[in-house]
């Protein structure tokens, strides 16, 4: 066998294997969407089987954009997506900070930080929007809870009962509405993601120069100044990195969703897709080829950044 | 030395302190999580039992009988192990061609792979559904380890190349000198030679096959639904369960959090590919 033939033979498989799971579904929803198909119909029941016959052109589309639930999710995913990536990216860089100098119990510390991003969506959702949010009998219902009992038995007090008196019964915050739920999602998915973005700015503050630091300090630099002028232009492009890889893995936020929002109005592109699904198969494949465009204006991006640094 | 003398008192105990107490906060949870789980079902919903309690290991032992956990766990490894085996056997060969014998379409082929990673599944769930459903193997264990397999083939592919690399080309190409074949190179030679970085490419492949929570979800019904699936249909809104919930979610996710503090250091490769060092 000649010594070209040999490397393709065994990059087949992959290469076949992933060519198929990229082209057979996708082409699928690219047809979809272009003809009339629903999963049950009085009707129109010749809409129930994909034909060629049943061509819509665009309509779907149309249906799709005029649609409120679509706009809806389109904003709604922008905003968790941006929620989540400003507030692991930020608490990433002030944690790596704090935990890259050698101090006793690093390791331990290490670890309990980044033990939140094993943890499965599912257990994530569940935990959060149950054990600690509920505002009944999770953390957030029951803490609330002891404090308004606290300052109640306070009032009976002497000499400080009228001060506690003048205090009102805190509410706990219901996070089971359309809003509210996408901010447990976004609080969810932070602490399940900082301890990534943590991980990777640890790593890339290990190779910064301390020489030039060193040479920073002898000119009189502020603690401040370093960090400004120094640290973080190291770090600009480990955040590009973990912006995009989250923004690829957000966009498609699907068990979290589904679990805290519960019907109650709260969608994103993924779980609009999900809806749609039930039934309107033309719809849900346009809404899945507007989701794999908005993917792929930020897989450009990161691949890019990725395949500058592949060949060195 | 001027260094030094920057140090204040707050910076010697100021930082750690303020280190440990982030680590405790981020912590909390999955603390939370466990303490819940030795709680009674009524215990867990009262203020006054939100620290100090009655610790009780009933909702470990009744979790057959109330979840069928063991039937979900099983899946759940079945698929993950099977799913990480394939990836694994699929990837070595593709990896070794590309990292020893690069054309000049090996970039475009490792970037090409890349991108179908950032394919949104929900785009294709009908189709799959469909597709699943009529070749008769929805809800098997044969459709998830498939479909496991291809959404962690590229991440594979592109953390063994990345490991592959760094093995001088001298020490393969004395093996074809000596006229090993292919097959015998990646056995004898590069297989020992990598060892590690295919163990972590393994282990990493293992996590993330456990915690898939979209195909898993969408895929299955009940005989192949792995514990994704399992906590996700008992979300239990109304809290009545929050004891024993509690005790198949730390079952669940318990043995996949101990294996990742093996891996941390091969998450930032993987997950960057290679992108971050």
């Amino acid at each position: 066998m000649s010594s070209r033939r040999l490397p393709r033979l065994l990059q087949a498989p992959a290469v076949i294997l992933l060519l198929f799971w990229m082209l057979v579904p996708l082409g699928m929803t690219l047809f979809f969407s272009f003809i009339r198909y629903v999963l049950a119909s009085l009707n129109r029941p010749e809409w129930t089987t994909p034909s060629i016959d049943n061509w819509r052109g665009f309509g779907n589309y149309a249906f799709v954009l005029d649609s409120k639930d679509f706009l809806f999710a389109i904003q709604n995913s922008l905003l968790i997506v941006g929620g989540i990536l400003f507030l692991t990216v930020f608490f990433g860089v002030m944690i790596a900070v704090l935990i890259n100098k050698v101090f006793p119990g690093q390791g331990i510390v290490r670890v309990l930080l980044i033990s939140p991003f094993f943890i499965m969506p599912a257990v994530n959702a569940v935990l959060w929007i149950n054990m600690i949010l509920d505002p009944v009998l999770g953390l957030n219902g029951l803490a609330i809870e002891g404090i308004n009992s606290v300052i109640a038995s306070m009032r009976d007090a002497p000499v400080v009962g009228w001060f506690f008196s003048l205090w009102p019964e805190f509410k706990p915050i219901s996070f089971r509405a359309t809003q509210t739920s996408a901010y447990a999602v976004i609080m969810m998915v932070t602490w399940q993601w900082t301890p990534f973005a943590v991980l990777i700015f640890m790593t890339s503050l290990q190779s910064e120069d301390e020489q030039q630091k060193e040479a920073a300090i002898l000119d009189g630099a502020g603690k401040w100044s370093q960090f400004r002028f120094l640290t973080l232009p190291h770090l600009a492009r480990p955040m590009a990195i973990v912006v995009m890889i989250q923004a690829i893995f957000h966009l498609s936020l699907y068990a979290e969703i589904e679990i805290v929002s519960r019907g109650n109005g709260n969608k994103n592109l993924p779980y609009l897709i999900g809806e749609f699904a039930n039934n309107n198969i033309g719809a849900a494949s346009a809404t899945g080829i507007f989701a794999v465009i908005l993917a792929n204006i930020v897989a450009i991006f990161l691949l890019r950044a990725v395949g500058k640094t592949l060949m060195e | 030395m001027a260094i030094v003398a920057q140090t204040s008192k707050l910076g010697i105990y100021g930082r750690p302190a303020l280190a440990w107490i982030v680590a405790l906060v981020f912590f909390f949870p999955i603390f939370w999580l466990i303490l819940t789980s030795f709680k009674t079902d009524a215990d867990a919903v009262k203020p006054e039992f939100l620290f100090f309690f009655t610790p009780t290991l009933d909702n470990y032992l009744n979790m057959t009988e109330n979840y069928d956990y063991w039937r979900f766990a099983t899946n759940s490894v079945v698929t993950s192990v099977l799913a990480t085996g394939v990836a694994l056997f699929v990837g070595i060969p593709a990896a070794y061609a590309m990292a020893f014998n690069p054309a000049r379409h090996t970039k475009d082929i490792l970037m090409w792979m890349l991108s179908t990673k950032m394919l949104p599944a929900a785009a294709v769930l009908y189709p799959m559904t469909f597709l699943a459903k009529s070749l008769g193997i929805f809800d098997t264990h044969f459709a998830v380890i498939l479909v496991l397999t291809l959404v962690n083939l590229p991440i594979v592919v592109w953390m063994l190349f990345t490991y592959f690399k760094e093995i001088p080309k001298d020490i393969i190409e004395a093996g074809q000198m000596d006229g090993v074949n292919t097959w015998g190179e990646i056995k004898e030679i590069l297989i020992p030679l990598a060892w590690g970085g295919i163990a972590s490419t393994a282990l990493l492949c293992f996590i993330f096959c456990w915690n898939e929570a979209y195909w898993t979800v969408r895929l299955t019904t009940t005989e192949a639904a792995t514990l994704s699936k399992l906590i996700e249909g008992n979300r239990a809104p109304e809290g009545l369960f929050f004891g024993r919930l509690s005790a198949v979610s730390a079952a669940a996710v318990g043995p996949i959090v101990v294996l990742g503090w093996f891996c941390q250091k091969q998450l930032v490769q993987g997950l960057t590919f290679g992108a971050v060092k």
